[in-house]
């Protein structure tokens, strides 16, 4: 990703990526199934394949040396995607999976619905509140950026909560003050809580704002791991000027067929029955997509 | 710190803060100041460490959110402003991106109360009240432009994040003798010793309570004026001691919501401590919109001005139980 003085060792074929993320989600789904509480089951699978990307192909951390001045900063700035994260790492190996499983959301857990740095100190900062990401983001590349650092500050942020306006004060800040250090990915799964994003706000032209603003956009496939590693192969290096937008076309609820572009999967619980029949539709989407020929074609929405 | 302005001398506020904290920046390297457009009092820090100045323009919720992000970094960042819109605009910034993880952000700002003739959008009345409620967060209302530099100072050390409040801050009274008080964040000061009541009071009207003090001296009354600068953590030590040698008399004064500030602090200590007062009178804005006015006629007219500060000392010394 940039000069590499943190190692962070063999990088993974897109083939493993893959593979990865097709754990991660079924381990979401696993945990959606034997948590009675509400899972942000949506959102987390639409970005399932970025934060795998990031954590295991793009980010400089060592999960063994949590506070490595070197390590690559990563806010999730939607923090509804807190569980997947959570599990991202998990794989990493910041944690295990099963501590995550066995307490979620219980008293005195670490892990619950938004991730909290104080409760949580494998992540870099607390969230849950949209809009905010981006702001805590920048202040951690101009504090790189003034330290003569190289590393980069990554944050992943919900096309919805663009809606915010404290995204665009931070996007017009990190422009003006030539943030090449920072990297903002976008989930853009087209999907509100109650409604499809663009019935209710005009997003678009979504990434000619983002163009507006002076960012460097790059537009990915967001669940095509070759595009998000060749975007991330692709950043410029942190000394450049321009901050960078990758803007990751998504489906909300992806690898689930009754999920996917469903207002009512932005969050619940599947219960026994439910898991089966997820996880049966995650085996079938992943056989479908290693069909000779997938990923040529366009989503078929 | 300077040493040749003395008690009743008008000195500016702001003009410390920038000294402050262009000295400061020579202790700490990583001081950072960012301001929302209000950088004018920072031009010292500006142009002595350009590199750790940042001015956002009129975006205040992000000057918070840089702040936190700085400040998880190992930063120590100052965000200067104006109140009305530091408090509010950027309060879940404040709430969230700050105090839920406890980071060492100050927030330094100028009009709070009525001041400066702004009318009520330019009103930072209801601050205090909002910051109180914050976890972690601790609140100060400054009215000797001297003290200003020293809790400025005081803070550089502290884990959590601070809220220090000013008025106008371009012409303030100099209150206390360089030296005179020893100055502690969470403790208050007894600016004028006195037996028959205390009058608590913050930030600007702590002139006008020595103002008061005097005015009731002339009759032989002996009033006790007490600058809670700390709101939060409050001194409650003062307030017990205050209560038993003043005869439980006190009356409370401030430049904001007569409710929710620090008279609702003191009477929250009070009720918890099973204090028994004598008396107890609240002097602030009540439940208006103020409009315009220079501060002096807004404070008569809302009814905590000077004539109204002595009748209420006058009437507390005259309660009995």
């Amino acid at each position: 990703m940039s000069t590499q003085t943190l190692d962070i060792g063999e990088r993974h074929s897109v083939e493993e990526l893959e593979e990865l993320a097709y754990e991660l989600r079924s381990k979401l789904l696993h945990l959606c199934g034997t948590y009675e509480g509400a899972v942000h089951i949506g959102g987390d699978l639409s970005c399932a394949d970025i934060l795998t990307a990031l954590f295991e192909y793009g980010l400089r951390v060592d999960p063994t040396d949590l506070a490595n001045p070197e390590r690559d900063r990563f806010v999730l700035s939607k923090g509804h995607a807190a569980v997947c994260m959570y599990i991202a790492m998990a794989i990493r190996g910041f944690f295990s999976y099963e501590g995550i499983v066995d307490t979620y959301g219980q008293l005195d857990s670490a892990y619950g619905m938004h991730p909290c740095k104080v409760q949580l100190p494998g992540v870099e900062c607390s969230t849950g509140s949209l809009g905010h990401g981006l702001p805590l983001a920048v202040g951690m590349a101009l504090s790189a950026r003034h330290r003569g650092d190289d590393h980069r500050v990554v944050t992943l942020l919900g096309d919805g909560e663009t809606g915010e306006g404290s995204v665009w004060e931070a996007a017009m800040a990190a422009r003006s003050n030539e943030l090449g250090n920072l990297v903002a990915f976008i989930d853009r799964n087209r999907q509100l809580m109650t409604s499809f994003a663009e019935e209710r706000v005009v997003f678009e032209p979504y990434p000619d704002k983002w163009r507006a603003f002076g960012w460097n956009v790059v537009e990915v496939d967001g669940h095509d791991m070759g595009q998000l590693v060749a975007a991330i192969d692709g950043l410029p290096a942190t000394d450049s000027n321009l901050p960078t937008v990758v803007i990751c076309d998504t489906v909300k609820g992806k690898g689930v067929d009754f999920m996917e572009h469903n207002l009512a999967w932005h969050a619940g619980s599947l219960g026994a029955a439910d898991l089966e029949r997820a996880m049966a539709a995650l085996d079938a989407s992943r056989a479908e997509a290693s069909r000779p020929g997938a990923g040529t074609e366009k989503e078929n929405d | 710190m300077p040493v040749t302005f003395t008690f009743g001398e008008m000195l500016s506020a702001r003009s410390v803060i920038g000294t402050t904290l262009a000295e400061l920046g020579d202790e700490y390297d990583n001081l950072w100041v960012i301001t929302p457009d209000i950088g004018a009092t920072l031009v010292e820090f500006r142009d002595k460490f350009p590199e750790r100045f940042l001015d956002v323009g009129l975006a205040e919720q992000v000057s918070v959110g840089i702040a936190a992000g700085l400040a998880y970094d190992g930063n120590i960042p100052v965000v200067s402003g104006m109140l009305p819109f530091l408090s509010m605009r950027a309060l879940e910034q404040v709430r969230t991106d700050v105090c839920y993880p406890n980071l060492p952000v100050k927030i330094i700002g100028t009009h709070g109360g009525l001041v400066g003739n702004g009318g009520s959008t330019h009103y930072a009345v209801e601050d205090l009240a909002l910051m109180c409620a914050l976890t972690n967060m601790t609140v100060t209302s400054i009215g000797d432009p001297l003290m200003v530099g020293e809790v400025i100072r005081q803070s550089m050390t502290m884990q959590g994040p601070i809220y220090i409040r000013l008025a106008v801050g371009k012409k303030d009274k100099v209150l206390y003798e360089p030296g005179q008080h020893d100055v502690q964040i969470g403790k208050g000061i007894v600016a004028r010793e006195g037996t028959d009541v205390t009058i608590f009071t913050h930030g600007t009207t702590v002139a006008q309570a020595i103002d008061a003090a005097d005015e009731l001296a002339k009759d032989g009354r002996s009033v006790r004026v007490v600058d809670m600068f700390t709101l939060k953590p409050i001194d409650e030590e003062i307030i017990v001691r205050s209560a038993a040698e003043t005869g439980g008399r006190f009356v409370v004064l401030e430049d904001h919501l007569a409710y929710g500030g620090l008279a609702t602090r003191i009477a929250d200590v009070v009720a918890d401590r099973g204090i028994r007062l004598t008396s107890f009178e609240r002097l602030g804005i009540p439940q208006v919109y103020a409009g315009f006015g220079d501060d002096e006629e807004l404070r008569d007219k809302h009814g905590y001005g000077l004539a109204a500060t002595v009748a209420a000392l006058r009437h507390a010394i005259a309660t009995q139980v």
